[in-house]
C-alpha cells in the first residue's frame, strides 16, 4: 500500500484553506515520480470481453446513454408505423391488435426505457466530471440499474414479435387491464417490465442524490454548484418522492390480476379511480423528471454560447425547486373528466397554471443571458432556440388544457397528444440533442460535424411542426386518441396526411445525428479539449480517474475565472493529485459548503453488478411467464451476487489519514450520519416510506368509496385486539433488541456472541410479528378476494412480512460478516444500515397495525 | 477571456430586485386563479355518484328500455346512455336545440369516454359511477360521437351519433321519448293539434 505524500508543507493558520482564493495552492510543484503512473494503474479499466465488469462512471454512462437512444430509435420506429397507418382514413396496413400493441408499446418505451433512463444515464456520465469527483459514490450500483436496465428492457421490447406485448394504452387503466378484461399475458409483462426499469430508476436516484451532495469538489458550496447539478438534485429527490406511487400501483394491479384481489373492481368495493390516482400521482411528476434535467443542460449551454454567466442563477435554481414541489399537486389535471368535487378541481386547475410559472422564470432567465452576452449560433445554440420555441408553445396549450372548461372540450383528443409531444419533445430531446452537441468533446475530445448538425436541426424542427402541429387541429375536430383507423368525410384526412409525412421528416433528422455520431465519436479515454470556452470543470482535461486532481473551487465558473486553473488541475497541484491508499478513491465533502470530511475508498471493476442486474431482469420475466422454480433459482442467484458485491465493500483496512494537500488530512472511510452509506440508506427508506404511504392512501381512499357500508364491510371480521398487542410488542422488542445489538458493535470483538444472539432474537421476533399478523387476520375468515377492504388489509400484512424476511436476510449477512471479522466498530456500515431500516420496519408495523385494528374499531 | 458585464454583486442585487418582482406577479396570478375558482363560480359539471355496474342492467334507470332521450317534466331533456365494449346504447341520440340537456352515463365493463364533437361535451364514463353533463346545444345538425378513452380492440369503432333538431320538431311519444326510429313529425303537420289548448 502506498503511502500518503508526506511532504507536503502545512499552510500555516489557514482555517479555510480548502476555499480561500489567496491561500497558496495545496500541493507543490512538480509531483513526485511515479503518482501519476500509480493512478492510472487503480483506475485502469478491464479491456476485451471482461468490458461487463467495468463500473467507471465514464462507462457505465456511455452503454446506457447508447441503450437509451438506442430505445429512442425502436420506439421512433414504431410511431412511423402508427403514422403510416393513420396517415390515410380506413387504412389497414396494421390490424387492431398490432396496432394497439404498438401505441401501448410506443408511449412506454418512450416514457420508461427512453426518458426516464436517458436522463440518469447522462447524469453518470457527466455528474462527476462536472463535480471533479473521479466517481460517483457507489459507482457499482450504477453499473447495477444499468445492467438490470438494458437485460429486463430488451427483453421486454422483444414481447412485441411474439404478439405479447401490452395493448391497454401505457396508462393502463383498469377494469381494461384486469383479468377479466385482459386475459393474457401482454399486462403482465407490462408490470412487471415496469418492475426492474423502477428499481434500476430508484438506484440512480440515490447514486445522484448522495453524490451531488457529498461528492462536490472542496469549495463548491451549494450556491457556486453549476445549474444542472441544482436539476439533478430536484430530480433525483422527485424520484424518490414520485415513484412509488407507481410502485405501489403496479404491485396492487399486478395482486389482482395474478390472485384477483379487488382493488379496482367496483363491484367488490374497489375503485378504478384509485389506480388513476396511484399512476398519476407518479406520472405528473414524471414529466418534470425529464423536463428539469433539460432545463439543467440548457442552463449549462446557454451561459457558455452567450459568454456570460447566466442571468438569475438563483432565479433559476429557486424556479426549478417551485415546480418540483408544484408538479406534485398536478396530478388530478389527467382526471378533470372523471367525476371529481368541485373544489379539488378548482384546486387542481390553480396549481396547473401556476407551474407555468416558474418554467416561464427560467425561460426569461435564458432569453436574458442570450441578451447580456454575444450569442454564438452554434449547433447546440441553434437547438436551444428551437427548444425555447417549441416550448413555450407546449406550455401555453399546456395552460390551455389546465383551464378546466377547454380541456372538457379537448380531453383525450388529437390536442392533448400535440401538447404533450410539444413538451416532450421541445422540452427534452430538443435540449438532449443540443447535449449530444455540446458535451461530445468530453467523449471525443473533438467536435462533431457542424454540416450534419445543421441539417439535423433544420429537418427536425421543420419535421417535429410538421407532424405535431396539424394534431392541434385534427384534435380540435374531436379526432379521439388511439383510434386504430378512421372514417373518410370527417375533415380529418389532410391533417392526418400532414402529422405522417412530417413524422417521416424527423425521423430523417434523426437518422442525420445517428449518423455524425457514428462517424465523429469515437471514445479515447483521455481529453483534453475546451472548444466552447465555458467555465465549469468537465472541460477540465480529463481521464478514466477524471481529473488529475481535485481543484479548490472558488466561484461558479471556475475556468473563467481562474485562467490557469486546467494547468494547476492537471499538474496535480490541487487536492489529492495522486492515490493515497493505493485504491480508487474521491473526497467526501460537507453537503453545504463542501468543506473536505473523508476520503472516500470505492470499489473497483466487479463482475457481480452485471450478474446480479441480469439477474433480477431474468427473475422478474420468469415470474411473469409463471414460472416460480426458475425464478426462485434467479432470486437466490440475484441475492448472492448482490451479496458478493456488497462483501468486498466497507474495508477501508484501518488505514491512517491521509493528506490530500493544503494542510488537510481527511480520515480514510467513516461511519455513522455523516457517512454516505448512511445517507443512502436514508434515501432508500424514503422511497421504502412513500410506498408504505401509498398503501396506507389505498386502503383509506377504499373507505372513502364505501362509506355506506359498515366498515369493514359486511362479512368481514376485525382480528382479535390480543393479537395486535402482541404484534406491538413483537416489533417493540425487536427494535429494542437492535439498539442493543449497537452496543455490542461498539465492543466488538468482544461481545461477538451477544450480538449475535441479539440479531437472531431480533430476526426471529420480527417473522413471529408476521406470522401472527397473518394468522390473526386468516382467523377472522376474511380472505383478500372477498372484497377491496380484504385486499387492502392483507397487502399491509404482507408488505410487512416482506420487510420481515428482508430483515432475516440483512441480519444473516451481518452474523456472517461478523463472524468473517469484517463488521467492527471501524467498519460497521452494514450494520448501521441493517439497524436504520430495522427501526424503520418496527415503526412501520406498529403503524399498520394501528390502522388494521384501531381503526375500524374508532369509525365502525 | 469573457467580459464580465457587471460585478458579482451588482449581479445579486439584480437578481434580488427581480426575485421580488417575480413573486409579487406569482402572487398575483395564484391568487387571482384562487378567487376565481373560489369566489366566481366558474365549474365545470361534476358529479360523484355511485352505482352498481353488474346490475345497472336489471335495475334501475340504466335499464335498457329507460335508455335514450326523455322529456322532463320542467321541459328540459335527460338522456340515458350505456356505454359498454364496444357500442354507446342507444348508438343514435336526437336532442332539441336551445333546451337544456343532461346527459348521465355510465359503463358496466371498462372505462369509456365520449366527446360530442364540435360542443364541450367530454367526459370519462367510469365502471361504478354515473357521469352526468349539463348542455345546450345552441344549433341544428349532426354531432359525430365517439369514445374517446381507448376501452380495447374495438376502441375505434365505438361511435354514436347525436341528432339535433329543432325544438318544434322534437316531439316525445306517450313515455316522453324521443328515439332515431321514430322519425321526427314535421311541425307544420302538428301545428294544427296544438293551436286549440
Amino acid at each position: 500500500m502506498t503511502r500518503p505524500v508526506e511532504d507536503v508543507e502545512q499552510t500555516a493558520g489557514s482555517e479555510r484553506a480548502w476555499c480561500d482564493p489567496d491561500a497558496p495552492l495545496p500541493n507543490p510543484l512538480p509531483r513526485p515520480p511515479g503518482e501519476l503512473e500509480r493512478l492510472e494503474k487503480v483506475w485502469e479499466v478491464p479491456k476485451g470481453w471482461r468490458f461487463f465488469t467495468r463500473v467507471n462512471n465514464t462507462y457505465i454512462g456511455m452503454y446506457y446513454t447508447a441503450t437509451a437512444l438506442l430505445f429512442l430509435v425502436l420506439a421512433g420506429i414504431l410511431a412511423l408505423l402508427m403514422r403510416a397507418q393513420l396517415a390515410v382514413p380506413e387504412n389497414d396496413l396494421l390490424d387492431h391488435d398490432t396496432y394497439n400493441q404498438i401505441f401501448t408499446m410506443h408511449g412506454t418505451v418512450m416514457m420508461f426505457l427512453f426518458a426516464i433512463p436517458v436522463v440518469e444515464a447522462i447524469a453518470v456520465y457527466l455528474l462527476p466530471a462536472m463535480l471533479a469527483a473521479r466517481d460517483l459514490p457507489f459507482p457499482r450500483l450504477s453499473a447495477y440499474a444499468f445492467w438490470a436496465y438494458a437485460v429486463g428492457g430488451l427483453a421486454f421490447f422483444c414481447t412485441l414479435f411474439f404478439g405479447l406485448a401490452p395493448d391497454a394504452g401505457w396508462f393502463i387503466y383498469p377494469p381494461l387491464s384486469s383479468y377479466e378484461h385482459s386475459p393474457g399475458l401482454n399486462i403482465d409483462f407490462w408490470l412487471l417490465g415496469i418492475g426492474f426499469i423502477e428499481i434500476s430508476a430508484i438506484a440512480g436516484a440515490i447514486e445522484i442524490v448522495v453524490g451531488v451532495l457529498r461528492t462536490r469538489p472542496p469549495g463548491m458550496s451549494l450556491d457556486r454548484m453549476p445549474v444542472y447539478a441544482w436539476a439533478m438534485l430536484i430530480v433525483g429527490g422527485m424520484i424518490v418522492f414520485g415513484f412509488p406511487p407507481v410502485i405501489a400501483g403496479t404491485m396492487l394491479l399486478e395482486l389482482e390480476r395474478a390472485f384477483h384481489w379487488p382493488f379496482f373492481v367496483a363491484e367488490k368495493g374497489g375503485d378504478p379511480i384509485l389506480w388513476q390516482h396511484l399512476f398519476w400521482l407518479f406520472g405528473h411528476p414524471e414529466v418534470y423528471v425529464i423536463f428539469l434535467p433539460a432545463a439543467g443542460i440548457v442552463s449549462m449551454i446557454v451561459p457558455t454560447m452567450a459568454r456570460t454567466p447566466l442571468v438569475g442563477y438563483r432565479w433559476v435554481v429557486l424556479a426549478m425547486l417551485a415546480t418540483a414541489f408544484l408538479s406534485f399537486g398536478l396530478w388530478v389535471h389527467h382526471m378533470f373528466t372523471t367525476g371529481l368535487p368541485h373544489v379539488s378541481k378548482s384546486f387542481f386547475s390553480a396549481a396547473s397554471m401556476a407551474v407555468s410559472v416558474p418554467s416561464g422564470i427560467q425561460v426569461f432567465a435564458w432569453i436574458a443571458t442570450f441578451w447580456r452576452g454575444k450569442a454564438r449560433l452554434t449547433v447546440p445554440t441553434l437547438f436551444v432556440l428551437g427548444f425555447l420555441f417549441i416550448f413555450v408553445l407546449g406550455g401555453l396549450t399546456g395552460v390551455m388544457v389546465a383551464v378546466v372548461p377547454f380541456d372538457f372540450q379537448v380531453h383525450d383528443t388529437y390536442f392533448v397528444v400535440a401538447h404533450f409531444h410539444y413538451v416532450l419533445i421541445g422540452g427534452m430531446v430538443f435540449p438532449l440533442c443540443a447535449a449530444i452537441y455540446y458535451w461530445a468533446p468530453t467523449v471525443s475530445g473533438r467536435l462533431l460535424s457542424n454540416r450534419l448538425g445543421y441539417s439535423a436541426f433544420a429537418l427536425l424542427f421543420a419535421g417535429f411542426n410538421l407532424t405535431f402541429f396539424p394534431m392541434h387541429i385534427s384534435g380540435l375536430l374531436g379526432m379521439p386518441r388511439r383510434v386504430y383507423t378512421y372514417p373518410a368525410g370527417l375533415g380529418w384526412e389532410p391533417w392526418n396526411m400532414l402529422s405522417s409525412v412530417g413524422a417521416y421528416v424527423l425521423a430523417a433528422g434523426f437518422l442525420l445525428i445517428a449518423i455524425d455520431l457514428i462517424l465523429h465519436l469515437r471514445f479515447t479515454g483521455k481529453v483534453n479539449t475546451d472548444p466552447w470556452k465555458a467555465g465549469t470543470l468537465e472541460w477540465l482535461p480529463l481521464e478514466n480517474y477524471a481529473t488529475r486532481s481535485i481543484p479548490r473551487i472558488t466561484s461558479r465558473d471556475p475556468l473563467w475565472d481562474r485562467p490557469q486553473l486546467r494547468e494547476e488541475v492537471d499538474q496535480g497541484a490541487h487536492f489529492l493529485p495522486g492515490t493515497a491508499t493505493g485504491r480508487r478513491e474521491t473526497i467526501v465533502t460537507s453537503p453545504i459548503e463542501a468543506r473536505p470530511q473523508y476520503l472516500l475508498v470505492m470499489p473497483g471493476p466487479s463482475a457481480h453488478p452485471a450478474l446480479a442486474g441480469a439477474g433480477t431482469a431474468a427473475l422478474f420475466f420468469l415470474l411473469t411467464v409463471k414460472q416460480a422454480v426458475a425464478a426462485i433459482i434467479a432470486a437466490a442467484f440475484t441475492l448472492v451476487m448482490i451479496f458478493r458485491w456488497v462483501w468486498e465493500t466497507d474495508r477501508s483496512g484501518r488505514h491512517p489519514p491521509v493528506d490530500i494537500g493544503g494542510g488537510i488530512r481527511l480520515p480514510v472511510s467513516m461511519t455513522g450520519p455523516a457517512s454516505h452509506g448512511w445517507w443512502a440508506t436514508v434515501v432508500l427508506l424514503l422511497v421504502d416510506g412513500t410506498i408504505y404511504a401509498c398503501l396506507l392512501f389505498t386502503y383509506f381512499f377504499i373507505w372513502t368509496v364505501n362509506p355506506a357500508s359498515p366498515w369493514p364491510p359486511s362479512g368481514a371480521g376485525l382480528p382479535q385486539p390480543l393479537s395486535g398487542l402482541l404484534e406491538t410488542a413483537a416489533w417493540i422488542g425487536s427494535g429494542a433488541l437492535l439498539m442493543l445489538a449497537n452496543r455490542f458493535v461498539a465492543a466488538l470483538p468482544a461481545k461477538r456472541g451477544a450480538l449475535t444472539a441479539s440479531l437472531v432474537g431480533a430476526a426471529v421476533l420480527a417473522l413471529g410479528a408476521f406470522g401472527l399478523g397473518l394468522f390473526a387476520q386468516l382467523e377472522t375468515g376474511t380472505r383478500p378476494g372477498d372484497s377491496a377492504y380484504g385486499a387492502a388489509v392483507y397487502t399491509l400484512v404482507a408488505w410487512q412480512g416482506f420487510h420481515s424476511v428482508v430483515l432475516t436476510i440483512l441480519a444473516g449477512y451481518c452474523v456472517a460478516r461478523i463472524h468473517a471479522r469484517l463488521l467492527d466498530p471501524v467498519h460497521r456500515a452494514t450494520f448501521d444500515s441493517t439497524r436504520l431500516l430495522w427501526l424503520y420496519a418496527a415503526v412501520q408495523g406498529i403503524a399498520s397495525l394501528l390502522v388494521i385494528h384501531l381503526f375500524p374499531r374508532l369509525v365502525g | 477571456m469573457v467580459e464580465r458585464p457587471m460585478d458579482e454583486r451588482a449581479i445579486l442585487r439584480t437578481e434580488l430586485r427581480w426575485v421580488i418582482v417575480v413573486a409579487i406577479a406569482v402572487l398575483i396570478i395564484v391568487g387571482s386563479i384562487v378567487i376565481s375558482s373560489a369566489a366566481v363560480v366558474l365549474h365545470p359539471p361534476s358529479s360523484v355518484e355511485r352505482i352498481d355496474p353488474t346490475t345497472l342492467h336489471v335495475s334501475g334507470e340504466f335499464v335498457e328500455d329507460n335508455l335514450g332521450a326523455v322529456q322532463n317534466r320542467d321541459g328540459s331533456v335527460t338522456v340515458r346512455l350505456v356505454a359498454t365494449q364496444f357500442a354507446f346504447v342507444p348508438n343514435c341520440i336526437v336532442v332539441p336545440a336551445d333546451r337544456p340537456v343532461t346527459f348521465r352515463i355510465t359503463s358496466p365493463d371498462v372505462i369509456h369516454g365520449l366527446l360530442i364533437v364540435g360542443t364541450n361535451v367530454n367526459t370519462m364514463v367510469m365502471p361504478g359511477y354515473v357521469s352526468e353533463v349539463r348542455t345546450t346545444f345552441p344549433r341544428t345538425g349532426e354531432h359525430l360521437m365517439p369514445c374517446h378513452e381507448f376501452c380495447g380492440l374495438g376502441h375505434s369503432e365505438m361511435w354514436s351519433r347525436v341528432r339535433v333538431v329543432e325544438p318544434a320538431a322534437w316531439q316525445p311519444d306517450e313515455n316522453g321519448r324521443v328515439s332515431c326510429e321514430t322519425p321526427a313529425r314535421s311541425p307544420v303537420e302538428e301545428a294544427p293539434e296544438e293551436t286549440p289548448q
